[in-house]
């Protein structure tokens, strides 16, 4: 070993040794605290059941911590999220919302009170890809057909403004789809809906109609990310690249599921010492087993590659900016 | 099937891990529904960590019992102090309360209990029968009949408004449907009336307005007046196992309603989309329509008791009907329930016919013996509850309104609706003042919202064709006689309810 190599070795020792000494004085700091993990909807369904999952397994990995959930519902998360981001930076409240948020931040809608890059992003759970689900007794059997019809069918989504409605009403303008939008299914009742008949589709989360699919009461025609290899990917349907750019948008949306953050400017030590935790959570089969049986299995991120992600989704275009705009009548 | 049936009865009662489950579910589950403003929702989703390790049947059985017997305990503070736990125990308040008032709390408490018990086994019998035609009948509501279904409880605002009181009630009624208005509106994205402030995006709290419309009134009017709940002094009272067992009594005797309203309860339950509290109101609207006697209704009428609790407890077995066959679940807490049950490792869907039908006939057995522990718990102690009644009401206001602010705090947990309790209960108190109705608040508050969301549905998928559908032309009939009848009642000087309900 020649003296440089020597350098550079006790230099990374010592590096490890430092940020290993931050993390720690990070953990200890959790001893006998109290942190409340914020849940922006109201107990039950999928972000409450994968918020305390998260919330119990991080007390597991912050010895002497007690982990307090709360729910604040209200406002399709804005509620929830804006109380995450006013709350104070110590370390002490973290939590969970929608990623949808993002579409709310883009077009500065009323309501926002929060800035996303700055929040103190601890990571990420899994990922949730949309389908372009379709009611067993529709002929409509492929993405050709739906593009073949010469009558709109019916598409159902949540109320103006939702998650689900700006997505949908963004790929029926961007790409030209005959879809009529019917407004107001909240839950499930798409679903049923469409067992009725009067709803042809909805494009949704996988997650929330592959009981409904397996069932045989729907199909999947087409998938928005995701690793799933039984549906076509549309963006390796869609050539026009303005198309291709909201499908990208609405892609990294599904990508950044089930997240955790804190307000901005918690103390570094404490960050890391929160992110070890979450990753640890992460990495346990206890938690993995239940992650699967409660929704989808565990697809983690952590930290600053969560910011990187949640930056790139806000970082848009103009041209797209306008369609999402329009899409929530701004 | 028969087999099958009574296999599984026989499998559950002699397992003894599955009966202690069960009656320690009954235990959380009174518990958490004597408490105003946390719901089932919430005992369940903090249940679930819990039901990790368990075996499925008696994972599904405790989480199931934990939420059927809810809304056994609910009406308990409705009918003691008048402070409903939901919309549907506000129903309950208001007969209910005055039934309390005169002295009558053991009464009212054994036949509410005992209504309750009926309507949840009614319901599982509902639910077992219904399996077969499950499918066409849940299928036939679209959001044109909720739309007309909506419209029809709101007519019987008609009968609930009392003697010469039709105007007044249809005012508090549209009063109600006003305030349904607020919060973001289904088909615009603009928030009504509801100016910066986010926690009114989603409408008004119907928890907050009930408790600000029954129970601050009735605790001020506790307050003015002195003394105690009962008008009656304990002395001359019987609070008794005797009075207790004569409201239970009520319940066989008014079999009919029982059966009636149980049933209309059960099939609003298997159609998904009408919500709970909708059951509780057209139920004790229809008690007081078919009534020889309607006058006598908001001033102690045991009907009007019976109604809304058999209904309340029999739609539990209705709902767990498109849980269990479609997977779609009827309610949110329904929607927990099926989640719970996902980690359970049973995947509710049309296989579980064929899969699961031990499972499915232990469920609905596990409805009919959990029910039959709770009324019987609560008989046995409701002797004591009852008492509170005669307490003086300068040591009983105090208490109650730390439970009404709590009820309203934690049902959604923010505090801004403690400024919506204080403004509603000067409306609520104002109109108990001056003798105006106050049910028909409620409904307008409760149906209008739904009448709002389907018509916009309704409109967006048929437009105006809507009417002309079979079934739609069947439930305008019945509004059309509703507002017939009314009005013949009404000219004839005979009206269901007497002033200050």
């Amino acid at each position: 070993m020649n003296h440089w190599t020597k350098y550079i070795v006790t230099a990374l020792t010592f590096g490890a040794l430092t940020n290993g000494a931050e993390a720690q004085s990070g953990v200890d700091f959790f001893k006998g605290k109290t942190v409340t993990y914020i849940v922006a909807t109201a107990p039950g369904g999928g972000y409450d059941s994968y918020g305390r999952l998260v919330a119990e397994f991080m007390q597991r990995y912050l010895p002497g911590s007690t982990f307090v959930v709360r729910n604040m519902p209200g406002a399709g998360h804005l509620i929830g999220a804006n109380a995450i981001y006013a709350s104070k930076p110590d370390g002490l409240t973290i939590g969970t919302f929608n990623t949808g948020l993002i579409y709310n931040q883009i077009v500065g809608q009323e309501g926002v009170k929060f800035d996303l890059t700055k929040m103190s992003w601890i990571g990420k759970a899994a990922s949730d890809p949309r389908v372009f689900a379709i009611a067993s007794q529709s002929p409509i059997k492929s993405w050709k057909e739906l593009l073949d019809q010469k009558t709109p069918v019916n598409f159902a989504t949540a109320g103006v403004g939702s998650a689900s409605y700006v997505e949908t009403v963004m790929l029926t303008n961007a790409l030209k789809l005959p879809i009529k939008l019917q407004t107001g299914y909240n839950g499930t009742d798409d679903q049923l809906a469409m067992r009725r008949g009067e709803i042809v589709g909805s494009i949704a989360s996988r997650s929330s109609y592959d009981q409904f699919v397996k069932n045989g009461f729907g199909r999947y025609i087409v998938q928005i990310g995701g690793k799933d290899t039984d549906v076509p990917q549309l963006s390796s349907l869609v050539t026009d690249p303005k198309g291709q750019e909201l499908v990208a948008l609405v892609q990294s949306q599904g990508d950044i599921a089930r997240l955790t953050a804190g307000p901005p400017g918690i103390p570094a030590d404490i960050t890391a010492a929160l992110v070890g935790a979450y990753k640890q959570a992460m990495e346990d089969k206890d938690l993995q087993q239940r992650a699967e049986k409660l929704e989808r299995p565990v697809e983690p991120l952590y930290g600053e590659d969560v910011l990187k992600a949640v930056k790139a989704a806000l970082n848009q275009k103009p041209e797209t900016i306008t369609l999402l705009k329009e899409a929530l009548g701004k | 099937m028969i087999d099958v049936m009574f296999g599984a009865l026989g499998a559950m009662l002699s397992n003894p891990k599955t009966m202690g489950l069960m009656f320690v579910a009954v235990l959380i589950g009174l518990v958490v529904g004597a408490t105003p403003g946390i719901g089932g929702r919430l005992s369940i989703a903090l249940a679930i960590p819990f039901v990790f390790g368990m075996e499925m049947t008696q994972g599904a059985v405790f989480l199931l019992t934990m939420h059927a017997v809810n809304g056994t305990s609910g009406q308990i503070s409705s009918i003691m102090f008048g402070v409903p736990g939901d919309g549907d125990d506000a129903a309950t308040t208001i007969d209910g309360h005055p039934m309390a008032k005169k002295g009558e709390a053991g009464r009212a408490l054994g036949a509410s209990i005992t209504a309750s018990g009926v309507g949840g086994i009614i319901g599982a019998i509902v639910f077992a029968v219904m399996i077969p035609v499950l499918e066409p009948v849940v299928l036939a509501f679209s959001p044109a009949e909720f739309f007309l279904l909506a419209i029809l409880g709101i007519t019987f605002i008609a009968f609930l408004a009392g003697k010469g009181q039709i105007f007044k009630g249809i005012i508090v009624g549209l009063f109600g449907m006003i305030l349904a208005t607020i919060g973001m509106d289904p088909t615009s994205g603009i928030a009504r009336f509801s100016g910066n402030y986010l926690f009114l995006w989603d409408g008004l709290s119907v928890v907050t307005a009930v408790l600000a419309i029954f129970a601050v009134p009735e605790m001020i009017s506790l307050a003015a007046k002195g003394g105690s709940i009962s008008a009656v002094s304990i002395e001359n009272s019987s609070v008794s196992y005797r009075q207790l067992f004569s409201g239970v009594m009520e319940v066989p005797r008014h079999w009919f309603l029982a059966l009636r309203t149980s049933i209309i309860g059960a099939m609003i339950g298997m159609v998904p989309g009408l919500g709970g509290s909708a059951a509780a109101w057209l139920c004790y609207g229809h008690a007081v329509q078919t009534s020889k006697t309607p006058e006598r209704f908001g001033h102690g009428a045991v009907e009007g008791v019976i109604a809304p609790e058999t209904a309340s407890n029999a739609k539990e077995g209705g709902s767990l009907l498109p849980t269990l066959f479609f997977g779609i679940p009827g309610s949110s807490g329904m929607a927990v329930l099926m989640g719970a049950f996902l980690i359970l490792g049973i995947q509710p869907g049309p296989a579980m016919f064929t899969t699961h039908l031990d499972l499915v006939w232990t469920l609905i057995w596990a409805l009919v013996v959990g029910n039959l522990i709770a009324v019987s718990l609560l008989l046995f102690i409701t002797r004591w509850v009852a008492v509170l009644t005669f307490i003086n009401g300068a040591v009983l206001v105090p208490f109650i309104l730390v439970l009404v602010t709590v009820g309203a705090y934690a049902n959604e947990g923010q505090w801004e609706n403690l400024l919506i309790l204080l403004a509603i209960s000067f409306i609520g108190w104002g109109l108990m003042r001056f003798n105006w109705p106050r049910a028909p608040f409620v409904i307008g508050l409760v149906l209008g919202k739904i009448a709002e969301e389907s018509l916009h549905k309704a409109l967006g998928l048929w437009g105006m064709s809507f009417f002309t559908r079979p079934l739609s032309l069947v439930l305008i009939g019945l509004i059309c006689a509703t507002i017939a009848l009314a009005i013949y009642t009404n000219m004839r000087g005979k009206s269901a309810m007497p002033a200050g309900v």
